[in-house]
């Protein structure tokens, strides 16, 4: 296999085999960066030089058996609102185009401890928040499937980066799905941990309750392998729970058989009905784990229509608190779109706010009370293929049409991945969900269903 | 002696004193459609929460005595 085709897994294997050096799997990735690049805009910034110093460190602890950890030597794409040291965190936007970052995010520091390499930082929507949008500093991703198409977002470099093969594994952050969004879109793994798994220090907040950071990968096992590397407590994140390192892949291969699999059907049935490839693919998708051994069966959750106002009205007026000063002083420094998506937080009462955080309250015990009778959530991600990035109309008609906010506003672990290709060859995508904290049942699903298809072996015809 | 009705304002004007309140005047100035669409969007996001009608129910995250005091 070409090294950028590799997963990390498998790299970090070829490196322990000696056939293949950090080096020549840096080498071979900005090889297909600078012929990608151009077509695919998954990078803000490309940090080249500094990968390969980093590169070259690494083989020479290899060659002194030295291994750091488990992504010793492993690019990684980090989305442009997570801090790197000495980089600039633009978040994409003109208002922090300047913004050098003076220490690493909690998450660097944890992949760097792991022997993780930055690679440089990946477009995102502006703030994780406005996008695709053509009046920014930097253009948008296109997806690697058809660079006429959306990558899907926020976390858009980094879900084009991972498809095209310009590195094994990035790191994303979901609020209302930027992380499993993306991966619906190009076909590969977006995990969204349980609330409180992952720190957010150093990374620009967007809401402060519905913000998570996760892995974008090409397989399960690597959503694992980024796992273990991230998770763990952080005393300077208000949010972090005081959990213990575990590794997330152990049960990766005990396959669903006895697992009692909840499918949402009225996601995607009636309260957003799906395009019928993507329902298909659903279908389809619950049939196989119910022939790997699944119990599989159909629950009710609250509806996807409120789920979605509840994450509107507490992003929003989480947002407005962090964005207030600049859209007051410099509004015309924000594209068109992040302008309408924060404005609307300055019209929303406190009342409404603490409204929709008791409403919260309700909806996490409604799902809470969905996991006495089953293991495992199944249901939609998207309930489209990506749209074309250009037709604004059909980007903002789709974009909503999900059921990934649910799990944004409940904090349960959630991870997206693909479940087929349309008959325009994009890919279409599921969802499984977890109880809090069982992330690694989420992994263990996650790992049947792989096994089950081949999905996960299919390219874009890219390059 | 009833007081005098407060005279009805238009959607507007409405907007824009919210606007206003909230310190965005350039803002309206230099984007009043944005600041139209951010104004209709936020009411109709607002009304499609069924608030609890139990008091007892509580916002999330829940309090935590004694975490930064």
């Amino acid at each position: 296999m070409t090294p950028h085709w590799l997963s990390a897994s498998e790299a970090a294997r070829a490196f322990a085999a000696r056939t293949l050096s950090p080096v020549e799997l840096l080498t071979a990735l900005l090889a297909r960066i600078d012929a990608l690049q151009p077509s695919l805009h998954a990078f803000i910034r490309l940090d080249a030089e500094a990968a390969m110093d980093a590169a070259r460190s690494a083989e020479r602890e290899l060659g002194a058996r030295r291994v750091r950890g488990p992504l010793h030597g492993i690019p990684v794409g980090v989305k442009d609102i997570i801090d790197v040291a000495g980089l600039p965190t633009t978040c994409h936007s003109a208002i922090l185009r300047d913004n050098i970052a003076a220490t690493d995010a909690a998450v660097i520091a944890k992949l760097r401890a792991a022997g993780a390499i930055v690679l440089g930082k990946t477009a995102t929507h502006e703030f994780a928040i406005g996008g695709p949008s053509f009046d920014l500093p930097f253009p948008p991703a296109r997806n690697p499937w058809n660079p006429d198409h959306h990558p899907g977002g926020s976390s858009s470099g980094s879900g084009a980066g991972v498809a095209a093969g310009l590195f094994p594994v990035a790191l994303g952050t979901d609020t209302g799905g930027s992380v499993r969004n993306p991966a619906s879109c190009c076909g590969i793994v977006g995990l969204k941990p349980t609330y409180g798994l992952v720190s957010r220090r150093g990374v620009f907040p967007l809401s402060y309750t519905l913000d998570h950071v996760g892995p974008l990968t090409r397989t399960v096992a690597d959503a694992a392998l980024m796992l273990d590397a991230l998770a763990g407590h952080d005393p300077a994140d208000p949010a972090s729970a005081p959990t213990e390192a575990r590794l997330f892949g152990r049960d990766l291969g005990r396959g669903v058989r006895r697992l009692r699999i909840g499918f949402v059907r009225h996601f995607h049935e009636t309260d957003l009905p799906a395009h019928p490839e993507m329902t298909a693919a659903l279908e389809e998708a619950a049939r196989i784990l119910a022939a790997e051994g699944a119990d599989v069966r159909t629950i009710t959750l609250p509806g996807l229509t409120e789920f979605g106002a509840v994450n509107r009205v507490i992003l929003t007026s989480e947002a407005w608190s962090i964005h207030a000063p600049w859209l007051r002083t410099r509004p015309g420094d924000y594209g068109q779109l992040a302008r309408r998506r924060l404005l609307p937080g300055a019209f929303i009462p406190a009342g409404d706010y603490v409204g929709a955080q008791r409403r919260r309250t309700q909806m996490i015990a409604a799902v809470e009370d969905a996991f006495r009778d089953v293991d495992i959530l199944l249901c939609a991600s998207s309930m489209d293929p990506a749209s074309r990035i250009e037709d604004a109309a059909e980007t903002a008609r789709t974009y909503p049409r999900q059921a990934r906010t649910p799990f944004n506003v409940t904090g349960h672990p959630a991870l997206a991945m693909m479940a087929g290709l349309s008959r325009d060859g994009l890919p279409l995508s599921l969802q499984f969900v977890g109880r809090y904290f069982q992330d690694a049942m989420v992994l263990r699903a996650a790992a049947a269903y792989e096994r089950a298809t081949d999905w996960h072996t299919r390219r874009p015809q890219i390059g | 002696m009833t007081p005098d009705p407060i005279p009805a304002a238009s959607p507007a004007d409405l907007i824009a004193a919210l606007a206003h309140a909230a310190g965005l005047d350039t803002a309206l100035a230099d984007f009043p459609d944005d600041v139209a669409a951010a104004a209709a969007q936020a009411l109709a996001t607002t009304g499609a929460i069924r608030a609890p009608a139990d008091p007892a129910v509580e916002p999330w995250p829940p309090m935590r005595p004694g975490i930064g005091l």
